[in-house]
């Protein structure tokens, strides 16, 4: 193809997800978008520098990569370190372990939810970028705006209660947990049980009606099908902490189930692209082109044949019903699924805060060094996380590899951003409400790109519009 | 007891004689920053953050290898002191490689309390980023040299509690580094008796047991003393 005459417009930095990162839309000489790619610049050399580290140190080394993810990164770090020394958690070590997760997959998913979209479902798109935050959302809807700042401050409080920290936390160890849940904490989190699902059936109701109200933006909105992969239970149901993967295809058809995560390798591969540090991922059976596979929330819904939970049953019947029980594409219904999941993750504390063991002290086994490899994987709030390990005979790491949820997305994250932006945007003549549909479908993905939050819209945006020659042709900054 | 007359800090104080200057000073309630000494073992003055001024003596002296003298002036609290103590501090982080945030020693470390105790918010110099040893050849604990502050308080440990004499010190400046028998992986030393008093005498993450994460690490520098105490004793 003749590249002269082709634009490309640079949509830089994205506001309001996990990170800093890079749009780069290409038009061809008619002014319609031909490709659109997500840049990803900033995966920070951890595997490489974790090389030569003692194996035990992961669990602490790793969390560093993300702010908002960092106890997915040591749970599937101390499964890998388990795996090493041949040891299984305590009883109590692992429920607890499970506890903080599912409080780091609510206080997550609120940031996600309350904080970084509603304003864009209750203010509009294409309102004021400078209230179209939580901010503005408290002026408007206190109640909401209120109640996803302290839900997302309950998921932080369990951390907290158990290991005395809210974000870095120390104390998930392999063979279960450093600190034991004492009975007044155990209370303490009982109590925010009620006011946490009311608040989540709030973001719930807000995202159905404006679903019924914007039902053909929806449908049109970054539909693409493609493969989907989760964690699921010993009966297909939904799992974010421990269980088997299961893949499945766009028809809902189950390709590969109750897959042992330390096998990935037998069917994921990764390959590197040019225009990101991210590694392209895919089904391997399938190949590159026919394998993208999307991971997270929706991939997670997609896969489980059933919730945990009666509420979140409910909810998940409802959510089954979009597509006539085949898996849901549309990319918009990410926050459905991450409102689904909040629902069981709350449900899901509440009945392990009444398990007459969680306050026990048998919290931890011990182990040392017998294996050379070891991997470890979790369901990120973003996606399923694989961490893989080799050490030499003393336990020094000689090969590190990290599969993060944001890499898998990142083939089917372009394949999005390209359908909208082909649908919003025409020639050079861009307006404030179309990029922000671009930036909005990144957003659906919640990608996090390293561990700077910026939780509020206070980057400023800067699109380029690039020519073929690499010149700089115009610049629009939003502030 | 023989005592003479020694002023700290514009008080005059009666002192037993062949005490340092440090003992004095713990002894009458005074603090000076300290991180090579350790009680139970032999001062060597290798960290220079004991440094005070003695009057008619132009330059700054250890307080943990110099003895009182009968008169003498000390002064632990100048300007000039917490200068230098700071830019010691400094330099230890900016010699070798402290990411304390994942470090198995973060929250139980003598050096980073050290800078926290010196306010130190920043630190003024290049950072060396020597590419240091990850020594995990012993069965049971780490020498990560990124870590390590030269203090030699394992070796002296080692030496003169142990009596095993595995640790010693190697090449000059900012190439210094603590071995393990002549130069051989500790995992294959044959004087170390794996007794762990070492990890017990590192003021820092150096020297750490491979069975425990961050926030679950116990050293007890205290316990070489009563050791030693112990010892006495029973002679
Ligand atoms: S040894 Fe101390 S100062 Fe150095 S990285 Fe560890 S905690 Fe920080
Ligand atoms: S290993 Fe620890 S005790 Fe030994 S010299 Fe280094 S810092 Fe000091
Ligand atoms: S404590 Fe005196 S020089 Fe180190």
């Amino acid at each position: 193809m003749d590249n002269t005459d082709k634009k490309r417009i640079l949509i830089s930095p994205v506001t309001r997800i996990e990170g800093h990162a890079k749009i780069t839309i290409q038009l061809n000489d008619n002014g319609k978008v031909e490709n659109a790619l997500f840049h990803v610049n900033e995966f920070r050399g951890f595997e490489k520098f974790c090389e030569g580290r003692m194996y035990t140190e992961m669990p602490i080394i790793t969390p560093r990569i993300c702010g908002i993810c960092p106890i997915s990164h040591s749970i599937a770090s101390v499964k890998a370190c388990e795996m090493i020394q041949g040891i299984q958690p305590t009883y109590t070590g692992n429920l607890l372990r499970r506890l903080i997760h599912l409080g780091q997959n609510i206080s997550s998913h609120a940031l996600s939810f309350f904080h970084l979209s509603a304003p864009d479902f209750l203010l509009g798109y294409d309102s004021d970028p400078a209230v179209r935050n939580i901010l503005g959302l408290a002026a408007s809807h206190k109640e909401i705006a209120v109640g996803g700042i302290r839900l997302r401050k309950f998921g932080q409080e369990i951390s907290e209660r158990i290991t005395g920290k809210k974000i870095h936390i120390s104390g998930i160890a392999p063979g279960g947990m450093a600190y034991p849940l004492t009975e007044e904490n155990r209370l303490a989190l009982l109590a925010w049980i009620p006011e946490a699902l009311h608040t989540v059936q709030m973001g719930i109701e807000i995202i159905k009606k404006f679903q019924e109200e914007n039902e053909e933006m929806i449908a049109s909105f970054a539909t693409s099908p493609t493969l989907y992969l989760g964690m699921v239970g010993k009966h297909g149901e939904h799992e974010i902490y421990d269980g088997n993967l299961r893949f499945i295809d766009a028809d809902g058809t189950i390709l590969q189930d109750q897959l042992n995560p330390a096998k990935y390798l037998d069917f994921i591969a990764e390959r590197s692209v040019e225009w990101s540090y991210l590694k392209y991922p895919y089904y391997k059976p399938l190949g590159f082109e026919k394998g993208i596979y999307r991971v997270g929330p929706l991939a997670r819904l997609n896969v489980a044949s059933a919730m945990k939970t009666p509420k979140a049953q409910a909810e998940f019947e409802a959510f089954k019903k979009i597509n006539n029980g085949k898996p849901v594409h549309g990319t918009f219904y990410y926050h459905y699924a991450r409102l689904i999941e909040t629902l069981s993750s709350v449900e899901e504390a509440e009945i392990i805060l009444n398990d007459s063991e969680i306050t026990s002290n048998k919290i931890q086994t011990h182990g040392r060094w017998n294996n050379s490899e070891g991997i470890g994987c979790s369901e990120a709030p973003r996606g399923t996380l694989f961490h893989h390990y080799i050490t030499d005979e003393t336990g020094k790491l000689t090969k590190v590899n990290l599969l993060i949820a944001t890499g898998q997305n990142n083939p089917s994250m372009n394949r999005s951003i390209t359908d909208v932006a082909k649908q919003y945007i025409n020639g050079n003549n861009i307006q404030e409400g179309m990029l922000n549909r671009v930036e909005s479908a990144i957003r659906c993905y919640d990608p996090c790109l390293s561990c700077s939050t910026h939780a509020m819209g206070q980057m400023p945006l800067v699109i380029e519009f690039i020519n073929s020659e690499g010149a700089l042709i115009n610049t629009i900054e939003r502030l | 007891m023989n005592t003479i007359k020694i002023t700290i800090n514009d008080t005059v104080y009666d002192i037993a004689i062949n005490t340092t200057i440090l003992e004095a000073c713990k002894e009458v309630g005074i603090e000076v920053l300290t991180i090579c000494h350790l009680e139970g073992v032999s001062n060597v003055g290798a960290c220079r953050l004991c440094l005070v001024e003695v009057e008619g003596i132009n330059k700054l002296l250890p307080a943990c290898t110099t003895k009182v003298a009968a008169n003498m002036v000390i002064r632990t609290q100048t300007e000039k002191i917490k200068k230098y103590q700071r830019i010691t501090t400094e330099l230890f982080f900016a010699e070798r490689n402290h990411v304390c945030s994942v470090c198995v020693a973060n929250g139980k470390c003598e050096l980073q309390k050290l800078g926290y105790k010196v306010g130190m918010d920043h630190i003024r110099y290049p950072y060396l980023f020597p590419s240091c040893e990850v020594d995990t050849s012993h069965a049971w604990f780490v020498l990560d040299h990124n870590r390590c502050i030269m203090c030699t308080r394992c070796v002296r440990t080692c030496a003169e509690i142990e009596g095993a004499f595995n640790w010693d010190v190697m090449n000059r400046g900012n190439q210094v580094r603590i071995i393990s028998d002549f130069n051989t992986p500790w995992g294959q030393s044959t004087t170390c008796t794996s007794c762990g008093k070492c990890l017990h005498a590192c003021p820092t993450g150096a020297i750490w047991p491979k069975a425990i994460v961050q926030g679950q690490l116990e050293k007890k520098p205290e316990i070489l003393k009563e050791l030693v105490e112990k010892r006495k004793m029973n002679l």
